[in-house]
Formats: C-alpha cells, sequence, structure tokens
C-alpha cells in the first residue's frame, strides 16, 4: 500500500531524475510527464489501481536514472540554440 | 612523519574522485565523465557549430517531426541490453542467446500488432516502411499477376509506392493515378469509378508526410471491400498518432515505420490481413524467416525499439495528441497574428496536428530557409536541390508555383516545447516580414495592385 510519503518521495526522485538529463527537449518532457501523470492520477482511490501506478512510477525511475547518465555520457559539446541565451 | 603526511596527500590528490567517495550516496556514477565524442560537426569553437558555410549559436530547434523524430529514452533503455549482453540471433533455436532473442522479437510483435488491433500473426518486422511499401505494392501485384492487371494509388503518394507503381508499369500492369482535391483530400466518387473489377490494390496513405492531411480511411476500406480489391495504406505518419484500427478501416496491407513514433532507423513492419488472406510474394527471398515473406535475420534490438515505441505510443497517443494540437494552435495563431498572407496547405480539419505546411505569399523560398538556419523545418519544395521543381504533392493540391516554392513544413511531436514554437514564431516572422520589407511585388500589392492582372514587359 502506497503511503502519501511514498508517493510524494517517488515524485521528487523523479522530478530530480528529469532535471539531469543533458539534452534539452528529454529534460523538459520528463519534467512535464512527470508532473501531468501524477496530477492525472491524483484522483485514484482503489488500492490496487494505486499500487499499480506507484510501480510503474517505480520502474520508470528506474529507466530514467539509466538513461540520465547515457545522455550525459554522450551529450554533444554545442548546447541547443533554447539554452544558449541570446542577448 | 612528514613523508607519511606528504605521501598521504600525494595518494589523496592521484585518487580519482570515485574512489575516494566510495561510502557516497550519490546514485549516478558519472563522476569523471570519459572526453567528450569526436565532434562530428565542422568547427565547435567558441560555442558556435560551423557547416556547409551556416554558422548558428547552438544546435537548431528540431521542428521536423515528419522526416525523422527522436528516439524516445523509454524505446533506448529497451534496446540498449540486446546490444550489450543479449546479442544473439532469434534464429537460433539451440541456445539461450537465440531463445531470448526471439522471445524478445515475438513480445515485440506482440506490442505493434496490439497497436492497430490486429493479430501478432498478421505483423512482418522489415527494414522499414519503404520496403514495407515495396512488398505491398510488387508483392501482391506479382502473386495475382494472371488475374489482376492494374492499381489504383493517388497522386500524393509517398515517392516509394509512386516508384513502384511506375515500375508495375514497366512490367505491363496498368496504373491510375487518381488526382486530389484542393484540401488533399481523395473524392470517394472518383476512387469508386477509377475501381475495376481487375484492380488488384487500391494503396492510399493514411497521413500525408508533406501535408499531413488524414485521408477518410473507413470510407475506403468500406469501398475496397464492396469492390473486391486489396486496400494498401501507408501508415508510416499515422501510427501511433492517429487511432488506427485495421477491422473498422478494412485494411488488408498497411506499411510501418520505426523511427517515425520516436523508436530507432532501419527498422518497420508490414501488417498483411491473414482473414480473409491477402497473399503476396517476397521481395526478399534467402532463408525463409518471418514465414518466407521477409528472409534475413531479423534485427533484435531495432525490433525490441520498435516494440517498445509502439507500446509507449499506445498508451501516451491521448496525451501527446492533446499536447500536440494545442501547440499547433499556438504555431498557426502566433504566425497568423502578425503576418497575412500564410496560407495553411491541406485541409484544416481532416489533418493530423503534428504536421503544419505553410505557405507565405510574396516571400522566396530559398532565402526564407537560409534565414531559418535555427529552426530545422523542412521546405516543401526540393529548392535546396539542384532543381527547382516544387513539391509533387503541393502540384496535385493545385498550389501555385511562386506559393509551392515559400512553403515550409512545421513538423511538432512529443518532445516539442512550447517555448521552442514561441522561438519558431518570433524567427519565421522576423524573417518574412524582413524579405517581405525588401520585395518591390509586396510594395505592390500593399499599393492595392493586384500581381495577376500586371503584363510584364518583354525586353
Amino acid at each position: 500500500m502506497a503511503l502519501r510519503a511514498e508517493v510524494l518521495s517517488l515524485f521528487r526522485s523523479l522530478l530530480r531524475t528529469a532535471a539531469k538529463f543533458s539534452d534539452y527537449n528529454i529534460r523538459e518532457y520528463a519534467k512535464r510527464r512527470v508532473i501531468d501523470g501524477f496530477l492525472d492520477n491524483r484522483g485514484l482511490t482503489d488500492p490496487s489501481s494505486i499500487a499499480a501506478a506507484f510501480a510503474d512510477g517505480k520502474s520508470q525511475l528506474e529507466v530514467a536514472k539509466r538513461q540520465a547518465v547515457v545522455y550525459s555520457l554522450y551529450a554533444p559539446r554545442i548546447k541547443s540554440v533554447m539554452e544558449v541565451e541570446s542577448p | 612523519m612528514a613523508a607519511a603526511a606528504a605521501s598521504r596527500l600525494l595518494r589523496r590528490a592521484l585518487t580519482p574522485a570515485v574512489a575516494r567517495r566510495r561510502f557516497s550516496t550519490a546514485a549516478v556514477a558519472a563522476e569523471t565523465p570519459p572526453s567528450p565524442l569526436p565532434s562530428a560537426t565542422g568547427e565547435e569553437d567558441a560555442g558556435m557549430v560551423s557547416m556547409k558555410g551556416v554558422r548558428i549559436s547552438g544546435r537548431p530547434l528540431y521542428l521536423d517531426m515528419q522526416a525523422t523524430t527522436p528516439v524516445d529514452p523509454r524505446v533506448l533503455d529497451a534496446m540498449l541490453p540486446f546490444y550489450l549482453s543479449r546479442f544473439g540471433n532469434p534464429h537460433s533455436r539451440t541456445h539461450l542467446y537465440g531463445w531470448e532473442s526471439e522471445s524478445a522479437v515475438e513480445a515485440a510483435r506482440a506490442s505493434v500488432a496490439a497497436l492497430v488491433a490486429a493479430d501478432p500473426k498478421e505483423i512482418f518486422f522489415t527494414s522499414g516502411a519503404t520496403e514495407s511499401n515495396n512488398i505491398s505494392v510488387k508483392g501482391l501485384m506479382r502473386f495475382h499477376r494472371a488475374r489482376k492487371r492494374h492499381v489504383v494509388t493517388t497522386q500524393t503518394e509517398h515517392k516509394c509506392v509512386l516508384d513502384s507503381c511506375r515500375h508495375l508499369q514497366q512490367e505491363g500492369f496498368e496504373v491510375t493515378y487518381l488526382p486530389v482535391r484542393p484540401d488533399g483530400l481523395v473524392d470517394l466518387d472518383h476512387l469508386a469509378d477509377a475501381i475495376r473489377p481487375d484492380t488488384g490494390l487500391v494503396s492510399v496513405m493514411a497521413v500525408n508526410n508533406e501535408i499531413g492531411v488524414v485521408q477518410p480511411l473507413e470510407e475506403i476500406g468500406r469501398l475496397c471491400r464492396e469492390k473486391g480489391a486489396v486496400f494498401h495504406t501507408d501508415a508510416a505518419q499515422a501510427l501511433g498518432k492517429i487511432p488506427i484500427d485495421v477491422e473498422k478501416m478494412g485494411i488488408g496491407l498497411m506499411s510501418l515505420s520505426g523511427h517515425k513514433i520516436y523508436g530507432p532507423k532501419g527498422v518497420g513492419a508490414l501488417y498483411v490481413r491473414r482473414r480473409p488472406r491477402v497473399r503476396i510474394e517476397p521481395q526478399m527471398n534467402g532463408g525463409g524467416q518471418e514465414r518466407g515473406i521477409r528472409s534475413g535475420t531479423v534485427p533484435t534490438p531495432l525490433v525490441v525499439g520498435m516494440g517498445a515505441a509502439c507500446e509507449i505510443a499506445m498508451k501516451e497517443m491521448d496525451y501527446d495528441s492533446r499536447r500536440i494540437s494545442a501547440l499547433q494552435e499556438r504555431l498557426l495563431n502566433g504566425i497568423r497574428a502578425k503576418l497575412d498572407g500564410v496560407v495553411v496547405n491541406g485541409s484544416l480539419e481532416h489533418r493530423y496536428p503534428g504536421n503544419l505546411n505553410l505557405s507565405f505569399a510574396f516571400v522566396e523560398g530559398e532565402s526564407l530557409l537560409m534565414g531559418l538556419k535555427e529552426v530545422a523545418v523542412s521546405s516543401g519544395s526540393a529548392c535546396t536541390s539542384a532543381s527547382l521543381e516544387p513539391s509533387y504533392v503541393l502540384r496535385a493540391l493545385g498550389v501555385d508555383e511562386d506559393m509551392a516554392h515559400t512553403s515550409i513544413r512545421f513538423g511538432i511531436g512529443r518532445f516539442t516545447t512550447e517555448a521552442e514554437i514561441d522561438k519558431a514564431i518570433e524567427l519565421t516572422v522576423r524573417q518574412v516580414e524582413k524579405l517581405r520589407e525588401m520585395s518591390p511585388l509586396y510594395e505592390m500589392v500593399k499599393e492595392g495592385i493586384d500581381i495577376k492582372s500586371i503584363q510584364w514587359a518583354q525586353h
């Protein structure tokens, strides 16, 4: 049974990991998708669906952690035009 | 004493950071990242990229999703083990490497099938939608060459379908290239008239890659079923973006592509209906893999990637399509608010929202593209190549040559942000205004002169 504290901790971990992506588009998508995902599932009451969503979130966290590393290993030297702030 | 302290200091200075922080709870391993990749682009000095005579301050923002899409990190995560330790050939039946590879391929097949409401036995993996199109068109007609001699297709199909049809014509088949309405949709009455008793195949693509219009697949499927022709659709741009149901749409053959749905390049699939059975002649002969339809080792990592991409697409279709529709509206309204003379090529209602093809009046296409180097977009015409031919799709829509030359295709996708759309609007508007200011034709229009009525003097 996923307690509120666990869900919040998962949320924070996902956002922290999302912020680590070196690619602008993936990073923005990950942050946005995590927030929207948790917002959409806010109203879940049935314990089995809560557990399923929580398990899904945990497995996504593992994927995100691995991929954040992979993306940073191959990050291009030049960043996206969106990150280079023009004067 | 001092020597011991000195040696301790030296050892600490020389030990890499990772070893020192052995008991740290920092999860990420890349403390000392290995040296960056050798640069593929020209020179990368002082944060500028210089290639083909163009200098930009950063990697362009990507708005060309119809050309290809970035690989989703979840897809990459699914693929990597099959490049590392699980590298077996799925057709090796005698050891674990083969067994695990085969089971991964079959799981991917089921994912692809689920996305289109098909049976996994009806999905065959190929090298891409181009190959699937070739197999569909040539394979079906060659199998039925005795009794079916006619193919019906549209003028806006992808080059590989048109080229395959041209090839069939050289073999003696007849092909009807149906014109489309100015909004890009095929006229169902014309289609009904064009289908003959000896028509073997009707090929109409689901979502056009250049203008983004969505054809009425259910009606076309019903028509084909009534008349006894097989309905083939190139769904490369449609997969995972609009709901596809092979039963409801009466589809007999369908081409799918991996790299348009955030999967890897080099893989695609072909759907071949089993009930009623659609028979085709294989175009790749060999060891009989994929039930003899397509011989050749099935590339496990790529296929697993495509399967993962389809799974993700099934879960994310609603979320993505809502977001992309909002972004398209933002882009179109943003541009229209600041510019006049902007024409959308293709129907606005029957359209996949992630594809926006716009023509800007009184602007020359090549100069527009040259000024938009910080946005990665594609143009409707081939004016960046040697010939100045406008795109055949726009020509089929009846777009004037000058408008066809200034067409730009904006491709919005899952990873596009609002900030990117706003920046694209800003850059496009700025460039168009700059060009229009220099344009004498635009000046004349502003004064109220009708361009079409001018008699240009011959010198």
